[in-house]
């Protein structure tokens, strides 16, 4: 590890959560000894877990208190806190940014030797849905709160979408013993993330749980009939039924469009090279935002999951600290993480099933859950169990030695 | 160096055990082991200081 930096220096580091909380932590480790400005964003709110939101949070098990990351107050640096405030434009032709306060008034120009880029991303919301009372998405813990607040009512709700938040989301709310339909957009739920086998099962999980399900459908439009009445959901089809809580799992936007005209790559998220550089030199990214060249699987990629945000936020911060004593930085190439919890079943994936062309299933553990091994070419790319941490993290550590013994083998 | 688990935090999901497989354990009934005596290797001390900064839930502490 090398202390890095000097008493003159001034990093930026842009976003409040894990990527950013993950930067300043790391900073702190290795005793950065300059000034560090960390703008936080709108939320307002200390980092916090968001994967929790879905799950505890929403069934009651922990509070907004619970889920805080560790605080900034034990940090050695000399820390600048800006929460309620975004970083609004990069400066194309001098290392500055432009930071707005989201509440009250004011904005300054932040001179920085580095910037961290870690804004993350917002949910996707169509505009004709937006503002709607009753129908809400899920992004951040006042999403969460206004959702949780609504519960006590005991609502009739539908989820619509069936990726990763909007499964996570049926599975709780059903678990807190509201009756929930799911909308899948396309045949099954979870199905682009897991595949057939893995999206099967977990259809199956909701309707044993009680969760009725619409298959292949869109919702083409959405109306309130007020502040505290029924939503009117109408689909493709022409059908329309009504809910009391409408919760959109829609996905996300990357939030990057502040770096406009700042001479940065952003057809997908902030463009990286390998090392989270980006087109300057002295501008990083991490987390959900960043699409780096993966060295594994030969390819640009974007994640958007927790494990990825904290690994990449270390390595950006060692890939600044390189640049200052003229090393070159090693690639970033953790193989791709995530879990998700439903109905006290852990769903856990590693690697990248992009572009897969055999699967193989398997049966694990006493409950025969499907374990399911992703190949490209003969070589194993991604694998998916359900309640197999130890056959999964296994996977885990062979994708990623074969592919570093191997690099470009993945390519393609 | 000695790690301690708050076992009202860890969800099991096995994150540490991936990256230090000498130290941590997890069953398919997701509970964690944690091995009594951790080797006196710096690339173990390392994997473990990793293992407790990628725990997703931060329900891992070290105590030096
Ligand atoms: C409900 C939910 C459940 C999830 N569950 C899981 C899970 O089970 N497993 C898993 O692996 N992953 C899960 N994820 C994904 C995980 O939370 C993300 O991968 C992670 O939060 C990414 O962290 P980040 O710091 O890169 O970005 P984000 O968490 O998106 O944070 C971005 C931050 O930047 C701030 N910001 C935005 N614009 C600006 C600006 N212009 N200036 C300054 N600040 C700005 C935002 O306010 C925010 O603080 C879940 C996500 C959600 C929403
Ligand atoms: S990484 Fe954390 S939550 Fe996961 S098994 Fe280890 S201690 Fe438990």
């Amino acid at each position: 590890m090398s202390v890095a930096g000097d008493t003159s220096q001034t990093i930026v580091v842009a976003g409040g959560s894990l990527a950013g909380h993950t930067v300043v932590a790391e900073l702190d480790r290795r005793g950065f000894t300059g000034d560090v400005v960390w703008v936080r964003g709108p939320e307002g709110t200390a980092p916090y877990s968001r994967p929790a939101l879905s799950k505890e949070l929403i069934q009651g098990k922990v509070t907004r208190d619970t889920i805080r990351l560790p605080v900034p107050e034990r940090y050695g640096l000399r820390l600048r806190v800006l929460d309620h405030a975004v970083c609004a434009r990069l400066d194309p032709d001098a290392d500055r940014v432009l930071v707005t306060r989201t509440a009250g008034a004011g904005e300054e120009w932040i001179p920085f030797d580095a910037l961290f880029v870690c804004t993350g991303m917002r949910a996707r919301v169509p505009a004709a849905f937006t503002g709607l009372p009753g129908v809400h998405c899920l992004r951040t813990l006042a999403d969460a709160e206004r959702i949780k607040e609504r519960l006590a009512g005991r609502p009739r709700t539908v989820v619509v979408g069936a990726g990763l938040i909007g499964s996570e989301m049926a599975a709780s709310l059903r678990s807190c013993g509201l009756p929930v339909e799911l909308v899948v957009q396309g045949r099954l739920p979870m199905e682009p993330v897991f595949g057939a086998e893995l999206g099967r099962f977990c259809l199956d999980r909701h309707h044993a749980h009680g969760v009725t399900t619409r298959l292949g459908a869109t919702v083409t439009g959405l109306s309130a009939a007020g502040p505290r009445g029924p939503v009117t959901l109408t689909y493709d089809d022409g059908e329309r039924t009504s809910a009391d809580l409408v919760v959109l799992g829609l996905g996300a936007v990357t939030s990057c469009d502040w770096l406009d005209g700042g001479g940065l790559d952003l057809s997908d998220g902030l463009g990286c090279d390998a090392a989270l550089r980006t087109a300057r030199p002295n501008v990083f990214a991490a987390g959900d935002v960043a699409n780096w060249w993966h060295p594994v699987f030969g390819r640009r990629m974007r994640v958007e999951h927790w494990s990825n945000a904290s690994a990449q936020a270390r390595h950006a911060v060692e890939s600044w600290s390189a640049a200052q004593e003229g090393r070159e930085p090693a690639p970033f190439a953790d193989v791709p993480y995530f879990w998700s919890d439903q109905y006290g079943l852990k769903y856990q994936m590693v690697g990248h099933a992009h572009g897969h062309d055999e699967v193989r299933v398997e049966r694990t553990g006493a409950d025969g859950h499907p374990f399911v091994t992703y190949f490209r070419a003969g070589r194993v790319v991604a694998a998916a169990g359900v309640n197999a941490p130890r056959a999964v993290m296994r996977m885990k550590a062979r994708i990623q030695s074969e592919g570093m013994t191997t690099q470009g083998v993945y390519a393609g | 160096m000695k790690i301690t688990v708050d076992r009202n935090l860890c969800d099991g999901n096995g994150v540490c055990m991936g990256i230090a497989p000498d130290v941590f354990d997890i069953d398919d009934d997701l509970t964690l082991h944690i091995a009594d005596e951790i080797p006196d290797d710096p690339e173990v001390h390392a994997q473990v200081r990793q293992s407790v900064t990628s725990c997703p839930v931060l329900a891992l502490t070290l105590v030096e």
